[in-house]
């Protein structure tokens, strides 16, 4: 019995005339299989891809060498006695048509390679007599063992439409001179790596304010990220205290304040820390100051504030995080460090933060890199600033931030692209490292 | 209603890492848990034949990780067959969906609806057959009846106790009249009361139903006594397929003799010899028995040499009255009076064995720790097995 | 409410127990102090009479329930009722096409095995670790190039953006739909369900909270979003959510007249979704400990 697997190297070498034929006319071995429907299906897409590739496809192609050099130009047109303007190149469309054409032909590449295996499938299946499903017992299928056929398409197509495209579409933006800078923003040429070696650049002017802003991102995230946990998880701890009354309604107090929509609250807190704002007017009418505290004005403060501004929206959330999870600290733990002598200082330290960490690494790293990429909260509160002259990042600014501002107000997207691609890839770093140093990789048996 | 037919039923579970594998280097491990590894995967069950009669009872039975799991639920269909032919009366069930095998299952862990109260928990199969309404009141109250769970149909799973949860897992199987009706461990989660009367409930219920029953246990003592055959399992391999009966006086290997039976059987390393009158004979240390007449035409018949043997009694098979040069002496460790009977743990040439001594035999006897016992067996009681764990016998 | 048995049986140190317990209450109420002090101080400024972003006093002068009127009637700057609609909308179909994303990508990836499956998550990590923002600008190019840029096109752009990419979002819901025993499943099947019915019959009504949790989440993220609308409406006013309009008042051009509307406009919105989050937060906790024990 041949019991050859089933790949297109095999379907080309041993399939029959139909299957052979099917790697010019897709879903030929369906539709002599009598999955007509099926190969008829294939047989469009094939031929819109054809029509496709044809009508703009081959063009967006050829122009991506060059994203286009046709400048708009006016002409005299002689017979109509007016100037016409001749239609120029946009570097930016014609760079997206090229990206969408080839996901266009990665895509029917895998229809090709799919349903070369299908025909060859079926050609075996005739052969060694088995029975064919009907379209009805596909579509049955559908609704039963291939579900997540049906269920995943749908998702995975908007993923990949507006998530991995434009993604892509971005990388390659980091590539080429497409910015404000230069008047680059109609036509742009292919750059290299010559915005990396800027972003990288400490002695250049974007090169010293990417280090910076690099610095203070991790500084934040750090400090976002582990004081809030602590903090939150001290917090669950006394409201979860045996002797504690009322911890419902404690609870509901910390809650109520992530209910109300992050960006209202935190615009109202910058509203409320402007030099004339509410804050201020309150500590000088009670005496404690006589000129306003420079909450946004002053680098430092402006970072200080931004942080226990953090803590205030992200200690709750902690808080509700933590709470189931900490009531599944098995008692016993307690009970033998009590019965050993220990302080609820040492408790904390010795058995209740180290489980905790344990069971918590995962979120620990999503709430990192949230942190990293934490844009509301800058963005709302400080807007980056303090921000020095000739500078286009603030003092507060964060990767993200900056990124934000390079692309949307400044239109440099070329530098814009090379800082997410940088985030990227300092984020994939520090997850991997914390992953791989994580004990619940490490060890993934219970905790004790 | 259905005769079950399993046919070189292999299942391995391919390698889910091979990159893994290949960092270690050369080193090819060939067994992981006693498990077979061959270049396709874990081998989790390998060759596996059995024919199951209509309304058969068989048990699968062995140590945790043996694969009887994994046979039944190639069975139900939830594991895809590797190689081999699963037959359901006569039809051939391989690529079949578990839904049109016409079979029922009962989980260990009862797994009913917790949403759905006992009557939509058993309605449920019946309802996604397009059974009209009347017919399904009427199918769910009669299991009901026969599992005297009536009262409880309209309470959720979760206000039932572990037996009653049992009883209306039985009754959602039993509601479709299956061919077939599987039982993965269903009452090892109960303790030891309710196992015990759950176990005559299981035996009651055989009486009123018509399924073939395959039931897989890990526990000697269900297997015993619900079986009507009893298939036992290691390392997913049949060591033995046969009544209780047989299983139990005629084990084939030595895995089988330890298995079965409690307490288990005690083993002595001995010799096989043949004696000046040309008899097979047993020595364990300086104690010579000679062997019951049948067992001298099994050995005949094989034309066994004399070796070195590993001899098998068990516990109740061991007498402490015999004749002077058939006795064996040991140290007494432990004595537990269990009643009827003492159980006594002996040391005996370097090896723990047990005794049970009816109490009636012991009058007069000194049992403290630490005396010298003397024991020894009858001629026709001897398990014999060879270097491999054989049984000299039926090899 | 079952507590951690931090302190065990202790000797009768009752005074010293009662100054501790007096103080973590004192602390406590300092703490909830801080907590709500902003969002009591929006509601007070939402019924401040005197107009403007800054004042001299802390509290108001003068009481009124004119900027609540203004809000809801005011038509021509700042169309508030306007925006509440385009909102409510976009808010309904993206709740329905996200509930359905997540759900099905998190049953799928718990309960079925395939090939793509382990890519998909791998992918889905990788893709999680780019900054969103990233992709905000070439997603205005593509949704402009299928022409969802302009008019009241611009509304069915909005719901793509929120709704496209949330099979990304997974996670929490796979890790409660993991906690769910599998022979359950495999009960149903034998039973004669399909995949399908496991789906709907079983898996569903035994995941109410996190299905509850998941309509939520996706129907309160229009509301508070205002970075992606922004990009995508640019000047376009009457396609405006209530994100962007609460947004903009508070800019230079309109903060004068309109910042205590905005306090009015902010207490209107938080009560509901206030509510909801309240209502979902056990949720949320139930979810947190499945995924994380995931």
């Amino acid at each position: 019995m041949e019991n050859r697997q089933i790949n297109v190297r095999n379907a080309i070498r041993y399939g029959d005339l139909y299957t052979k034929l099917s790697a010019v006319v897709m879903g030929l071995g369906m539709i002599v299989r009598k999955q007509i429907v099926k190969g008829i299906a294939i047989l469009l897409c094939e031929i819109a891809f054809l029509f496709y590739m044809i009508n703009t496809g081959i063009a967006s192609l050829s122009l991506m060498p060059s994203l286009g050099d046709r400048v708009q130009e006016k002409v005299w047109n002689e017979a109509k006695q007016i100037y016409e303007y001749t239609a120029g190149d946009n570097s930016q469309q014609i760079l997206l048509a090229g990206v969408v054409t080839l996901f266009v032909i990665a895509a029917i590449i895998t229809l090709w390679i799919l349903q070369m295996r299908h025909a060859y499938k079926l050609q075996k299946m005739s052969e060694e007599g088995k029975h064919i499903p009907s379209m009805k017992e596909d579509i049955r299928a559908l609704f039963d063992k291939n579900l997540h056929i049906t269920l995943m398409s749908l998702p995975c197509l908007g993923i990949l439409i507006f998530n991995i495209v434009p993604l892509v579409y971005m990388i390659s933006m980091a590539f080429t001179t497409y910015s404000k800078e230069g008047e680059h923003l109609v036509l742009f040429d292919w750059d290299g790596l010559n915005q990396f070696g800027r972003v990288l650049n400490m002695n250049g002017n974007i090169g010293r304010q990417f280090w910076h802003v690099l610095g203070w991102t991790v500084v934040w995230a750090i400090f976002a990220t582990f004081l809030n946990y602590i903090l939150g998880m001290i917090l669950a701890m006394i409201i979860n205290r045996k002797d504690t009354k009322g911890k419902a309604f404690w609870r509901f107090c910390f809650v109520l304040s992530i209910a109300v929509p992050q960006f209202v609250t935190l615009m109202i807190m910058n509203i409320m820390l402007q030099p004339s704002g509410a804050v201020n007017v309150l500590l000088k009418n009670l005496g404690w100051i006589s000129s306003p505290l420079p909450f946004w004005t002053n680098a430092t403060w402006a970072r200080i504030t931004i942080i226990v501004i953090n803590l205030w929206v992200g200690i709750p959330y902690t808080m509700l995080q933590v709470t189931g999870i900490l009531q599944n600290i098995p008692a016993e733990l307690y009970e033998a460090a009590k019965m050993d002598g220990a302080g609820p200082v040492k408790i904390f330290f010795r058995i209740t933060l180290p489980y905790m960490l344990f069971v918590t690494t995962p979120y620990l790293i999503a709430s990192f890199v949230g942190n990293i990429n934490n844009f509301n909260v800058i963005y709302l509160l400080s807007g980056g600033g303090p921000t020095y002259v000739g500078d286009t990042a603030g003092q507060t600014d964060l990767l993200v931030t900056w990124l934000y501002k390079l692309t949307i107000d400044q239109q440099y997207y070329n530098l814009g692209a090379v800082i997410g691609i940088m985030t990227f890839v300092i984020l994939t770093v520090i997850t991997l490292i914390t992953y791989r140093n994580s004990s619940s990789y490490k060890n993934e048996e219970a905790f004790m | 209603m259905a005769e079950v037919v399993l046919k070189h039923i292999q299942k391995i579970y391919p390698n889910s890492e091979p990159s893994k594998k290949k960092k270690k280097g050369d080193e090819k491990p060939h067994r992981m848990n006693n498990l077979k590894i061959t270049e396709e995967g874990v081998v989790a069950v390998d060759d596996f034949n059995l024919e199951v009669k209509d309304r058969e009872f068989i048990v699968l039975v062995g140590p945790s990780g043996c694969g009887k799991s994994t046979t039944l639920r190639m069975v139900a269909g939830l594991e895809d067959i590797t190689r081999g032919e699963l037959y359901i009366d006569g039809k051939l069930m391989n690529d079949i969906e578990p839904k049109d095998r016409d079979i029922a299952m009962v989980f260990q862990n009862y797994a009913l609806y917790p949403h759905m109260s006992v009557r939509q928990n058993m309605e449920f199969p019946l309802e996604l057959r397009n059974i009209p309404k009347d017919e399904r009141r009427r199918r769910v109250e009669e299991a009901a009846e026969i599992l005297g769970i009536t009262e409880y149909l309209d309470r959720k799973p979760k206000a039932l106790s572990g037996g009653q949860r049992q009883r209306v897992a039985i009754g959602r199987a039993i509601v479709r009249d299956p061919k077939l009706l599987l039982m993965d461990e269903p009452l090892s989660n109960l303790d030891a009361k309710l196992r015990n009367q759950m176990r005559a409930e299981i035996i009651k219920l055989r009486q009123k139903i018509n399924s073939t029953f395959m039931y897989v246990t890990h526990d000697q003592t269900e297997a015993m006594t619900l079986g009507d055959r009893i298939v036992i399992m290691k390392d997913g391999e049949i060591q033995q397929i046969g009544t209780p009966q047989e299983v139990f006086d005629q084990p084939v290997n030595q895995f089988v003799a330890g298995f079965i039976g409690m307490p288990q059987m005690n083993f002595y390393a001995g010799k096989l010899i043949i004696t000046e009158s040309g008899r097979y004979a047993v020595k364990v240390g300086d104690a010579v028995i000679e062997v019951s007449e049948e067992k001298q035409q099994n050995l005949k018949q094989r034309n066994t040499q004399p070796q070195d043997i590993t001899v098998g009694v068990r516990p109740e098979h061991i007498s402490l009255n015999g004749r002077e040069s058939a006795m064996i002496e040991g140290t007494i460790d432990v004595s537990e009076m269990m009643g009827s009977s003492v159980h006594l743990h002996i040391n005996t040439l370097g090896r723990d064995s047990i005794i049970i001594v009816p109490t009636l035999e012991l009058k007069g006897r000194s049992l403290s720790i630490g005396s010298t016992i003397r024991f020894t067996f009858g001629e026709d009681v001897i398990h014999m097995f060879d270097a491999d764990g054989l049984n000299l016998e039926y090899k | 409410m079952s507590t951690v048995k931090v302190t065990g049986k202790k000797n009768r140190q009752s005074t010293r127990k009662l100054t501790v317990n007096i103080l973590v209450h004192l602390f406590l109420a300092v703490l909830a102090v801080i907590w709500l002090l902003p969002i009591f101080w929006i509601v007070l400024t939402s019924f401040r009479a005197e107009p403007g972003a800054y004042t001299n006093t802390f509290l108001p002068q003068g009481y009124t329930l004119n900027n609540y009127v203004k809000l809801l009637t005011d038509r021509n700057v700042l169309n508030f009722p306007k925006m509440f609609g385009n909102t409510l909308i976009i808010a309904i179909c993206c709740c329905i096409f996200s509930t359905f994303f997540v759900l099905s990508v998190a049953y799928s990836l718990s309960r079925m095995r395939f090939a793509f499956r382990k890519p998909y998550m791998n992918l889905a990590m990788i893709l999680g670790l780019f900054p969103g923002f990233m992709t905000m600008v070439a997603q205005y190019f593509i949704l402009k190039a299928m022409g969802l840029t302009e008019g009241s096109a611009i509304r069915f752009g909005l719901i793509i953006v929120y709704s496209a990419c949330t099979g990304l979002g997974f996670q929490i819901a796979k890790g409660y739909f993991d906690t769910i025993p599998r022979s359950i499943d495999e009960a149903a099947i034998i039973d004669g369900a399909t995949q399908w019915q496991v789906f709907t019959r079983i898996t569903m009504p035994l995941a109410k909270p996190i299905v509850i949790y998941t309509v939520m989440t996706s129907f309160i993220a229009p509301w508070v979003d205002f970075i992606f609308a922004k990009v995508i409406c640019r000047a376009n006013a009457d396609q405006f959510t209530v994100a962007i309009g609460l947004w903009n008042m508070l800019q230079k051009e309109y903060i004068y007249q309109w910042y205590t509307c905005f306090a009015a406009g902010a207490v209107l919105i938080s009560i509901p979704i206030a509510a909801l989050f309240l209502y979902m937060q056990r949720f949320y906790v139930e979810g947190m400990g499945g995924a994380v024990k995931g």
